[in-house]
């Protein structure tokens, strides 16, 4: 009860704070005091959840169970790493003039207002609560997005406030029909969108209204999520972002967004065959993956590369889920926990290496081994695990899912069954994304370094998140925690109940 | 009250659902920025009377609040920070559209059919009060989904993604008299910080690009 009290209120306390405080050294202080209350907590609620299975707390409306612990765990890890990433990309933006030093308190409070957007969406217990909280995480960041407010970033900060507040609209709706659906079986008013009380029940909502509501919220969410055809977003903003919000952005709320879907989908596979909404998950996801990779291939621009990737690596999961069974369904939450640490070490080395080069594009940047050595050893392991190359863990989870659509076909009305053509696709579709990303990321790591730029890699704060992701990274090659693998295991199973 | 039968009270929720749908169509026609404001303040106006309406049939008190926020939030407040927004841009007007008014009437209608056809077969259920209301909802949040597209200048596809919004709200006190109170209260909050931040983004869009025409945002692509 304390703990999930502190879950909330670390972001939302230090998000007041922020706003008072003047000085750069104690919004980093009240950043990671707050972000190391919120870790605690998080560990507290996952002990309970081991031995309880679930938490309910303050009069129902918070529920966190195994899925939700994982999330949690993923917002937490990644928010501990961007907090300490900040402290030398913030000040050293502050002090190079690029924004003036007030405009910190402005950032640090979006930036809690953000995390604290994405944990109210990943404890809510109702779907209605959730979906606030999910519009939420969209007004904090359309700021922080256009946050250095160049002509580029305002552009991309409107359409994505544009984009994702339509979609999300859509997801409304869909929300609408489920509380319609649920009412006539409930009839309470208060709790007939609480997950607890719908999971009861599921069994005999309507399924008529329960499709209509799905593709409504799926599509809503998906936007979110990025899935093709409502990613157009999502480069741009990924591009323009400053770096620890992309990382936040890439990392945690795509993951949210997967969560939002997850959850809606346990509720409507109850009343409908399992097969129409893993189909549409599995459907989209493949599509996703497909024209992501091709994108790839296009690219001269580093952060958008990462972004497409995002887009791909998404769409895999999203495939991992639809087809589901106990392979599927394991291979795509690891496939987001490893993305998550992926990409957020990604942007981490993209940061640092925009600073050092002035530049996005990938033919100007050259010799990275030579000019920061730290930073170019980031982006080799983030960019090897993103191309899920063996041995990690990205590449387990490639292998899990795959080998799932292979064995059960992207599930029934939408294609032949037993038709081997969606495993062909996405084996060549990852060839592809694998080449793409092996170039790029090999002619900005090696070659002659340009001579004006300074060579050598300071040590800062900044280079400790990087080490913690990559060591994360690199460990999940080798073993998984035990404690971890059994909440993993937990999560999987609740999403297969049905 | 005696002479208020099931059946008049459906028609009269009916008609000021249909009133809604109404000055929907007049926004898709309008050309003038802060007339489309306007009619939108009278969207709301309509939907506060249709929830006030439903809140006095079926005696369900919480959907009161629900209107009486709408009067405060989407009224009165909004609207007068849009036209603030549009008192500082140098356009009033919506000079080229990808699609022409009378072309875009048509489309509406067709989204009209649509609307009434996808909730064909879930209405039945319903209750008998607010039968058709919900696929009047639907209607309103795929026409404004149409203008978003349609139209060019920032203020317009802001007022598209409101009246998407109230057709939402429609749906939500149509179909189920309201939603719990505090899902309805975040909706309005967030709804209510969409509207500000957009409006504060507009200004910044005209100070970066001279202009609001989101056609100019083509700085970014592949």
């Amino acid at each position: 009860m304390i703990a999930v009290g502190l879950l909330l209120l670390a972001p939302l306390t230090a998000g007041g704070l922020s706003l008072l405080i003047k000085s750069s050294r104690w919004l980093h202080v009240t950043n990671l005091i707050s972000i190391g209350t919120f870790v605690g907590a998080e560990v507290v609620l996952a002990r309970a959840v081991f031995s309880q299975g679930s938490v309910t707390a303050f009069a129902d409306i918070v529920y966190i169970d195994a899925l939700s612990s994982v999330i949690l765990f993923i917002i937490g890890t990644v928010g501990l790493a961007c907090s300490l990433y900040m402290r030398s990309y913030m000040d050293e933006q502050v002090a190079r003039g690029v924004i003036a030093s007030q405009r910190l308190s402005l950032f640090f409070f979006l930036f809690h207002m953000f995390l604290f957007a994405m944990v109210l969406a990943t404890v809510a217990n109702s779907l209605g609560v959730q979906w606030v909280a999910i519009e939420a995480t969209t007004l904090a960041t359309t700021f922080l997005i256009a946050f250095w407010r160049r002509r580029e970033s305002l552009e991309a900060g409107w359409k994505y406030l544009i984009l994702c507040s339509v979609g999300i609209s859509l997801a409304l709706f869909g929300v609408v029909l489920m509380y319609y659906s649920s009412l006539r079986v409930l009839g309470d008013v208060s709790s007939a969108l609480n997950i607890t009380q719908l999971q009861q029940v599921a069994a005999q909502l309507d399924p008529h209204i329960l499709k209509l509501a799905f593709v409504f919220l799926f599509v809503g969410y998906g936007t979110k999520v990025g899935l093709v055809p409502m990613h157009s977003w999502l480069p741009d903003a990924y591009s323009e972002a400053p770096a620890p919000v992309a990382a936040m952005l890439a990392g945690v709320l795509e993951t949210v967004a997967v969560y939002a879907i997850l959850r809606c989908r346990g509720i409507a596979d109850q009343a409908l065959s399992p097969d129409f909404t893993g189909g549409l998950l599995a459907l989209f996801g493949l599509i996703s993956f497909a024209l992501a990779a091709f994108f790839i291939l296009l690219q001269h621009n580093y952060k958008r590369l990462f972004a497409y990737s995002s887009i791909e690596h998404m769409g895999l999961a999203m495939v991992g889920f639809g087809v589901g069974g106990p392979l599927g369904t394991f291979g795509g939450l690891f496939h987001l926990i490893n993305h998550a640490f992926a990409k957020s070490l990604a942007f981490f080395a993209a940061g640092n290496i925009h600073r050092r080069f002035k530049t996005v594009e990938i033919d100007q940047v050259r010799g990275l081994i030579a000019v920061l050595p730290w930073s170019a050893l980031a982006l080799l392991i983030s960019g090897l695990a993103l191309m899920a190359l063996p041995p990690f863990a990205l590449f387990t989870s490639e292998m899990q899912i795959i080998t799932a659509l292979g064995s059960s076909g992207l599930p029934g009305e939408w294609t032949q069954p037993g038709t081997r053509i969606p495993v062909v696709i996405l084996l060549f579709c990852s060839v592809v994304a694998f080449a793409g990303f092996l170039y790029r990321i090999t002619s900005m790591v090696w070659g002659p370094a340009p001579k004006d730029i300074v060579h050598g890699e300071q040590w800062s704060t900044g280079h400790l998140p990087i080490i913690l992701l990559g060591a994360v990274l690199l460990g999940f090659c080798v073993a998984l925690p035990a404690t971890l693998r059994q909440l993993f295991e937990m999560a999987s199973t609740l999403l297969l109940s049905r | 009250m005696s002479w208020l039968t099931p059946h008049i009270a459906t028609q009269i929720v009916d008609f000021s659902s249909a009133m809604l749908l109404l000055t929907c169509f007049a926004i898709v026609a309008q050309r003038r920025l802060s007339a489309c404001v306007d009619l939108f303040a009278l969207q709301s106006l309509f939907l506060a009377m249709t929830a006030a309406l439903v809140a006095f049939l079926t005696g369900t008190r919480h959907i009161y609040i629900a209107a009486g926020l709408t009067v405060v939030v989407k009224v009165i407040v909004i609207p007068r920070v849009l036209k603030g927004v549009i008192e500082r841009l140098n356009v009033t007007r919506e000079l080229v559209m990808k699609i022409n008014v009378p072309a875009s009437l048509l489309i509406c209608g067709a989204l009209v059919m649509i609307a009434f056809f996808i909730t064909q077969p879930i209405i039945p259920f319903g209750h008998l009060l607010t039968r058709d209301s919900l696929a009047i909802a639907l209607a309103i949040v795929l026409i404004g989904f149409f203008t978003m597209i349609a139209r060019q200048k920032a203020v317009t596809q802001l007022i598209a993604f409101l009246v998407m919004e109230n057709g939402l709200f429609l749906g939500a006190t149509a179909a189920t008299y309201g939603m719990p109170l505090i899902v309805e209260l975040g909706v309005f909050f967030d709804v209510l910080v969409a509207a500000l931040i957009a409006g504060i983004y507009t200004n910044r869009l005209q100070d970066a690009f001279d202009s609001v025409d989101t056609t100019h945002l083509t700085e970014l692509k592949e």
